[in-house]
């Protein structure tokens, strides 16, 4: 059981926790009362929420003239917040199910909380293919069902149809796979809780978990095997949308590194807003020991690798242009960098490009404020990245006679702060009522990757009769 | 029921052997027996129970469903035999607005028309039209009309209003008070008689006749040199050599369908006929002539004059004819100009010079000049001379200036109020003199709210009359829809005044009995002459009498034209638009949505200025806009000039000169009905000079507006074809030398890029058997003139967004025409490329949409299923031609809720939706609603109605059965329609000319419409 | 009436050591609870491997020739329709679809299949032995109704032996 790890590999878990402790740690902040503070940010949060609401009433009410589109740019705001919240979705899985493939011991810190978020960007993502649509009552049409027009099927040549697949599929799966980890805990928090309601609803929710190893038997070789299909899927996502472009043929979209390109982009905005999350959860919910500087090093360094990804796609997009010799294309990248909206292309390169590869000084990837900052700084370039792709593309194409200008209206700002207001609230929500870490995993990890047991290891003290929580109080009584 | 006994006969009651009918007929247990043995036990059995069930069912059903108009069709109780619902009747009719002439094809029904289509048998039109014709039919149900007569603007009864002004004008007559009856030029024969006879019965009557735009100068100047007050009959069909001084004859001078059919029909270079005419044009804005020209002279407006002062001087130097002191122009002008004339020369009688300049002197020198150069008689015919405008300048000054004189006005058709240039309010303080003063309009305008009596009349599609626009060309325009409202055409209340108590039909009919039957030997008996006029629309007869070419003085006529030559600081040319032309139809939705061919710029008018101009104004904004292309913000200018001021957006246009304002007429309309107000009134600018009102103002002053800005609806931004990198090859141009030597010029590179087309999948078979519809365009003929957009707009229901709409680029045109600039930036040269739906055969939209609401269809057209179709755009996201469009909002009320309410979710700022509007829609074509995705059809109902048409007659297809809304209103035959399959349809003839290039070949999207390269008459200096 | 005694552990390699001291001894296990997966612990106490990953599988390939059948089907049978002049059968853009479908099919099911099999509700309530096996503690269950006083003392003996922190009886009605 105990594998050995390197003792330079620094602990995943600080502070000597025992099993004990570690179930309390994280109990506790779905215990009690919350502190105003959190009512104060999930009521702001919540009314965001209610305003940008409203402008999605209006906009089902009037139709979409009431965003900034045009005849030739037929998809700005929507489409950009769409990819955004669908990239930002990618972090969970990619933690819980290629890190796990990949034996990363680290994940176990963040992989719940990264989990929860995936879903609800997902729920954010999902909502703007539906309004987007100019007769989103008739959004049933795209299903397959047998009717009485033919039967008229829809079009599975058609990348929106496939993105309807991988991003229902992906969601279900995301769902699935989150729910299935949180069983333990929720039995962990039903064994804790005092009051007859809390059992109850925690016994409700943990679905009669006991911990019978029959039952663990089945639940790891599920997430082995959830694991295994959840990999290819969130690299198929972002491949199929980046595919809405890149089989289309407008000039900008026309591109075949897309998929890598997106799927590079997906995980290192996700990164980005988990970092945003985490220091934020870790802070307020006292998690430090948990959620360490550790992982956070760990995250930015999978944040240097996708930036610098990212950054050499962009790169190749221009060679290739110019390689290409197809005029057309070469005028869309050049109007990228030079044109109307070349402000737009500028933020995006100096926030995905440069700004992260300030992350090879050591110092600055440990410090927690500045990673903060950076993963805000992140995920606005990566906004940029999809509205450049998009917006920029479509407004000067082929023929100059139908070149236009897009400029947003308060509707279209107004829907980005509602799915803005949806993320947080979902996700203060839970974490007041979710284990935000999953402590079977975290436990099952304690004895490789606790501090004071790494010690003990690099003692060689014969562990034989204690288990890791006891030695670590005598350890702290010695120092 | 149950206890009555039927019995067969004795047999069944007497003996007991026969069965007993209920006993055996059905065996017991059916349920049946015990429900009628039960029946009258029960009050209700099973069945009723179920029927009771059912009804309410239904009942609540309906109660519940949300409540529906009711829309009551009531069916015809006699049906006329010429109506079958579903099936078009077309009546042959004749478009005469204030001079301009179209014989048409009024396509009706259910007995309302819905589309205005050319007539092929006139020799005049020849099957063309133009934006202003084909939009005419909204104008029948335009809910601002007037719904019948008025006095002092209570409504009454025809009986009251004629006894009331019958009764005035006796009395006027009486003490030999002055009458006047003020028209626009009327073509009508008839109604010229019916004048006629007016002023037999009031002595003291007389009619003045006046044009907004006048050719008052050019009828003066004829009635010197060719002794009659006559426009002579241009025939641009035999010139090899055009030369134009200002004259917008392709767009708006005159008779431009004609002309535009004329001129179109020498520039068809095929490889047998490598000749075309060359046109040069010398003019002060762009005018839609102008961008055809083979070569512009751009002078300034008041240089007009001069120029064509060289141009005589140049001409007369080598023809022997008398020289004259010409003003002020600059050496590089002046040896263009020699050049032209040389070239004119060179064509000796097979030139034509046309001049625009309203000034008597201006058309007499170039009078002198055709007669130097021997056109009249050949390229200028004198026999069948044209009457298309009779406005006299002098007559309405003079009208103007006794008006506080004259007892009665009558004014017919014509709207001085808004459009006669009264500096001193004359005109306004006179009318108010006026004891009797009559409008005989469609609708209230300006000049009626002077009137004391209106009496509207009718709409050219609701009544009888007829015209003459040429000396020996007749026309009838006969109603093709009972009259809507309470209206009666003018003649007839003219008849009715002067106490002839005759129907105008009657009259008309007489008319042509006396005197037009006698002049003409092909119709023995009159009615089988009437017949056949009513029937093909058009009468032609042969005429003699050609006018006789006095001589010209041309020194005296140079002198004075020298005199007013060149002007100090700003000068302002005011011109008409094509569409919207002299304002009178301003009011017309169809024509403001249609962007102007040159600007591109609808719902609007404004100042069109040169860079250098803009530069030294400070327009930052307008220079920002070309420059950087974003957004459609503009500045302000104040413009004034002879004492009037306005404050006008500003354009910056190539082809401006400098310290030059070009600003359209027809606009600022206080009465716009569906419009509304916009744009600014530019007439009051204009001047009474000698001998008529000039479109030339000198020593203007312009000023910008600082820190206010103008956002203009211009759907097309100022893109050249270069976009900074390279030079796109969307449109093809060669010149004729080139094109003489090298039948590929300009379309080299189309071999190689078929050769290199490569697809991952086997061609579609299916596609190459049966019909495959392809369009051919003609980009050497399409003169950009637009009434294929306004035809289209017509066939295809396609919904008015408005101005704010058309700002934000959201204009639903299916079909546009986009206007290209090469060349030099302050006179380039320009392109106009319809672009409508290609309708690929490997269509990038059918790939993405993921409902199949749009597809192949196996004739090769790529067809719009829009109820399946919710909108998320993808297709026009991923159509590299941009030819989607995109139902916003509800523009067509086709789906609205609340009505007038703040709920009120549609969007019909021009009223496009009310119910009397809603007559002109298309029956055979789906209004789209909200949400959906539109685009060219190639007009899927017409090909299907000639699928049909042949089916019926069991034969094969012919050309003629489909023709597309926009090839059937193209005055110069750009366009050709037709199955590709055959190999002999013209279509496929044209698709595999050299000249022949698809857009965007390359990215394999295999397109169905082919367009031929563009030929220019140049020679190598200037290629 | 059931009873049971429940042995408490607080390390996970004490609990597997005494899982393989009973299994010598013969004396059947009724259950271990443990806060988290002890690795090896299913085969120590002799579990059969899970199938779960075969259903999985089946579920997978099933969906796989399901999608792809069905999206020929459609447009090339049902259907037939030209999209942008596309053979009707244009495998490489059903792919994604069918890739999808497969996911989602073994994914679903397989978690079906685990929730169906262990017997998990919304409405289960299961038998507590002990509170702390969800916290730190790890327990071994042995049933004891047809057991009789020695046997039991036996089992007691081992658990102690084995290091068990503490050793209850534990009865359900």
């Amino acid at each position: 059981m105990s594998a050995y790890e390197s003792p330079i590999r620094e602990p995943l878990v600080t502070g000597g926790k025992t099993y004990h402790q570690i179930t309390r740690d994280i109990v506790r902040s779905t215990e009690g009362m919350p502190p105003l503070s959190w009512f104060a940010v999930t009521g702001l949060a919540a009314t965001v929420l209610m305003l940008g609401s409203l402008a999605i009433l209006y906009t089902l009410w009037m139709g979409i003239g009431t965003w900034g589109l045009n005849r030739t740019v037929g998809w700005a705001w929507d489409i950009t917040n769409f990819v955004w919240w669908i990239g930002i979705g990618h972090a969970g899985t990619l933690i819980s199910a290629i890190l796990l493939i990949f034996r990363q011991r680290w994940r176990t810190g963040i992989n719940r909380s990264a989990e929860a978020m995936t879903i609800f960007a997902v729920m954010c993502a999902g909502l703007f293919p539906g309004i987007h649509m100019g007769r989103p009552w008739d959004a049933f049409f795209i299903f397959p069902y047998p009717n009485t027009r033919g039967p008229l099927w829809p079009n599975f040549n058609s990348p929106l149809l496939w993105d309807v697949f991988a991003i229902s599929t992906y969601f279900t799966v995301s769902l699935l796979f989150w729910y299935s980890g949180l069983l333990p805990d929720f039995a962990t928090i039903r064994d804790q809780a005092k009051s007859k309601f809390r059992k109850l609803t925690y016994n409700a929710l943990s679905f009669g978990w006991t911990g019978s190893a029959k039952h663990w038997q089945r639940f790891e070789s599920l997430s082995l095997v959830l694991a295994g299909l959840a990999t290819p899927l969130v690299l198929s996502v972002h491949t199929i949308v980046s595919f809405d472009f890149a089989t289309s043929v407008i000039p900008g979209w026309h591109t075949t590194i897309f998929p890598p390109y997106f799927v590079a982009g997906a995980i290192f905005s996700g990164f980005a807003m988990v970092l945003t999350l985490m220091i934020i959860t870790r802070k307020v919910l006292k998690l430090e020991d948990y959620i360490t500087i550790g992982h956070i090093e760990s995250m930015n360094k999978v944040i240097i690798l996708t930036g610098s990804i990212v950054g050499i796609a962009y790169i190749t997009e221009l060679f290739m242009a110019w390689y290409s010799g197809y005029m057309y294309e070469q005028y869309a990248f050049y109007n990228r960098a030079l044109g109307p909206y070349w402000w737009a292309y500028w933020i995006m390169m100096f926030c995905n490009v440069v700004s992260p590869q300030v992350f090879w000084i050591k110092k600055l990837r440990r410090s927690v404020a500045f990673t903060f900052f950076m993963s805000i700084i992140i995920n606005i370039g990566m906004w940029f990245e999809r509205f450049v792709i998009i917006v920029t593309s479509l407004h000067r194409d082929f023929l100059p006679s139908s070149w236009t200008y897009f400029t947003p209206t308060i509707v279209d700002i107004g829907i980005f702060a509602a799915t803005l207001g949806l993320f947080f609230t979902l996700f203060l929500l839970f974490a007041r009522t979710f284990p935000v870490v999953a402590m079977a995993e975290v436990k099952a990890i304690l004895k490789t990757s606790g501090d004071t047991q790494k010690q003990r290891h690099t003692e060689h003290v014969d562990d034989g009769h204690h288990g890791g929580g006891e030695v670590a109080g005598v350890l702290r009584n010695k120092a | 029921m149950a206890d009555k006994k039927y019995w067969k006969g004795l047999e069944e009651i007497n003996h007991a052997s026969t069965p007993k009918k209920t006993a055996d007929e059905f065996p017991d247990e059916l349920p049946v027996i015990s429900e009628l043995g039960k029946a009258d036990a029960l009050a209700s059995n099973r069945r009723d129970f179920l029927k009771m069930m059912g009804f309410s069912v239904t009942a609540a059903t309906l109660a519940a469903s949300c409540e529906m108009p009711v829309r009551k069709s009531i069916p015809y109780l006699v049906k006329p035999d010429e109506i079958t619902p579903g099936v078009a009747n077309y009546y042959a009719s004749t478009y005469a607005e204030g001079g301009d002439y179209c014989s048409v094809l009024v396509k009706t029904r259910e007995g309302r028309p819905i589309k205005i289509e050319g007539n092929k048998l006139s020799k005049i039109s020849k099957g063309g039209s133009s934006a202003a014709v084909q939009a005419s039919v909204l104008s029948l149900y335009d809910n601002y009309r007037l719904q019948g007569p008025h006095i002092e603007g209570e409504e009454v009864s025809w009986r009251n209003a004629d006894e009331a002004i019958k009764g005035e004008l006796e009395s006027i007559a009486a003490r030999g008070g002055k009458i006047r009856i003020l028209s626009s030029t009327i073509l009508s024969p008839s109604t010229k008689q019916v004048i006629k006879d007016f002023i037999a019965k009031y002595p003291t009557t007389k009619h003045v006749v006046y044009d907004a735009v006048s050719c008052s100068g050019l009828l003066s100047a004829n009635e010197v040199t060719l002794g009659k007050r006559v426009i002579p009959n241009y025939r641009f069909d035999v010139a090899d050599v055009i030369v134009s001084v200002g004259a917008d004859f392709l767009g708006t001078w005159i008779s431009p369908v004609e002309f535009a059919a004329q001129y179109s029909s020498r520039r068809k270079v095929t490889k047998t006929n490598k000749r075309m005419n060359r046109h040069v044009q010398i003019e002060s804005y762009f005018s839609l002539s102008g961008t055809n020209a083979d070569k512009r002279i751009m002078v300034k407006p008041s240089e007009e004059n001069a120029a064509l002062l060289h141009l005589y001087n140049a001409v007369a130097s080598k023809t022997g004819g008398q020289s004259v002191t010409a003003g002020q122009l600059d050496d590089q002008h002046k040896a263009e100009i020699t050049k032209t004339a040389d070239e004119l020369v060179a064509a000796r009688g097979k030139s034509i010079v046309v001049c625009g300049i309203n000034d008597v002197n201006a058309q007499l020198i170039t009078n002198a000049i055709n007669q130097l150069l021997g056109n009249y008689g050949t390229t200028i015919d004198l026999v069948n001379y044209s009457k298309q405008r009779k406005g006299d300048d002098a007559a309405m000054n003079e009208l103007v200036s006794e008006l506080s004189t004259v007892d009665a006005l009558i004014v017919l058709d014509a709207n001085p109020v808004y459009n006669y240039p009264d500096v001193d309010n004359k005109l306004k303080q006179g009318l108010e003199k006026v004891k009797l003063t009559v409008s005989m309009n469609l609708k209230k305008d300006e000049t009626s709210e002077f009137c004391k009596y209106l009496c509207p009349t009718p709409h050219y599609l609701e009544a009888w009359n007829d015209a003459m626009p040429k000396n020996g060309f007749y026309s009838i325009t006969q109603p093709t829809i009972s009259p809507l409202f309470r209206t009666r055409s003018a003649a007839e209340s003219l008849l009715k005044w002067s106490g002839t108590d005759v129907s105008y039909y009657d009259y008309i009919r007489d008319f042509w009995k006396q005197n037009i039957f006698p002049k003409q030997s092909r119709f023995s008996s009159f009615d089988v002459l009437w017949d056949r006029a009513v029937h093909d629309g058009v009468l032609d007869i042969e005429v003699s009498g050609e006018l006789t070419v006095g001589n010209i003085d041309a020194g005296s006529a140079g002198a004075a034209l020298a005199k007013k030559s060149g002007g100090e600081g700003m000068d302002l040319v005011v011109y008409e638009k094509v569409a919207t032309r002299d304002g009178k139809f301003s009011d017309n939705p169809w024509l403001q949505e249609l962007p102007d061919p040159v600007s591109k710029v609808a719902w609007d008018n404004y100042a069109c200025v040169s860079k250098k101009t803009a530069e030294k104004l400070g327009l930052k904004t307008a220079l920002n806009k070309i420059n950087e292309s974003v957004g459609t913000e503009t500045d302000l200018l104040t413009v004034s000039a002879n004492g009037y001021e306005i404050t006008i957006p500003a354009l910056v246009q190539p082809g401006t000169p400098d310290d030059t304002l070009a600003i359209a007429v027809g606009y600022g309309r206080d009465i716009a009905g569906k419009t509304g107000f916009i744009g600014q009134n530019v007439y009051p600018f204009l001047k009474y000079q000698s001998s008529g009102i000039s479109n030339i103002v000198s020593g203007v002053t312009a000023t910008h507006v600082a820190g206010k800005t103008f956002k203009i609806a211009q759907t097309q931004m100022h893109h050249s074809i270069h976009d900074g990198l390279n030079e796109r090859r969307i449109v093809k141009e060669t010149t004729l030398a080139e094109y003489n030597e090298n039948p590929f010029a300009g379309n080299e590179d189309r071999a190689f890029v078929q050769k290199h087309l490569k697809s991952l999948y086997p061609p579609y078979e299916n596609l190459k058997n049966g019909h495959h519809w392809e369009m051919a365009i003609d980009l050497n003929t399409c003169i950009g003139c637009s009434a294929c957009v306004v035809a289209c707009t017509a066939e295809n229901n396609v919904p008015v967004v408005g101005k704010d709409e058309v700002r934000r680029s959201r204009e639903m045109h299916w079909l546009r025409i986009d206007r290209y600039f090469a060349g030099d930036e302050t006179n380039p040269s320009v392109i106009y490329q319809p672009m409508l739906c290609q309708h690929c055969d490997n269509a990038p939209c059918e790939n993405v949409c993921p409902v199949s609401a749009t597809n192949h269809s196996s004739e090769g057209l790529n067809q719009m299923a829009y109820n399946r179709c919710f909108g998320t755009r993808y297709c026009a996201n991923n159509c590299p031609y941009k030819v989607r469009r995109f139902n916003w909002f509800d523009y067509l009320g086709a789906d609205s809720f609340f009505k007038g309410t703040i709920f009120d979710n549609d969007k019909d700022p021009h009223e496009m939706a009310d119910d009397l509007t809603r007559m002109v829609l298309n029956p055979d074509v789906t209004v789209r609603s909200r949400g959906v995705m539109e685009k060219c059809s190639f007009c899927a109902q017409r090909i299907q109605e000639g699928k049909l048409k042949a089916k019926k007659e069991a034969r094969p297809l012919k050309e003629t059965d489909i023709v597309p809304a926009c090839q059937d209103a193209c005055p110069t035959n750009a366009i050709t329609f037709g199955d590709i399959n055959n190999e002999k349809t013209e279509v496929f003839k044209i698709a595999n000319d050299e000249r022949g290039f698809k857009v965007l070949e390359e990215i394999h999207t295999l397109p169905s419409i082919t367009y031929l390269t563009k030929v220019r008459n140049k020679d190598k200096s200037e290629a | 009436m059931d009873k049971y005694i429940v042995g408490l552990f607080n390390d996970d390699e004490k609990l597997m050591k005494a899982v393989e001291a009973f299994r010598k001894a013969g004396v059947a296990i009724h259950d271990v609870l443990t806060p988290y997966p002890v690795h090896g612990l299913d085969a120590a106490m002799g579990l059969k491997d899970s199938r779960l990953h075969t259903v999985g599988f089946l579920a997978g390939a099933s969906g796989c020739l399901f999608a792809l059948g069905f999206i020929i089907w459609t447009n090339a049978v049902s259907y037939p329709t030209n999209f942008g002049g596309k053979p009707l059968i244009s495998i490489p853009s059903y792919i994604p679809v069918t890739f999808e479908v497969t996911v989602l099919s073994a994914a679903v099911t397989m978690v079906v299949a685990f929730f169906v099999r262990s017997g998990f509700s919304v409405f289960k309530q299961p038998r507590i032995f002990d509170e702390r096996t969800t916290d730190d503690h790890f327990a071994m269950i042995f049933e004891t109704n047809d057991k009789n006083e020695n046997d039991l003392s036996k089992i007691r003996e081992l658990l102690k032996h084995n290091g068990a922190v503490e050793v209850n009886e534990k009865s359900f009605e």
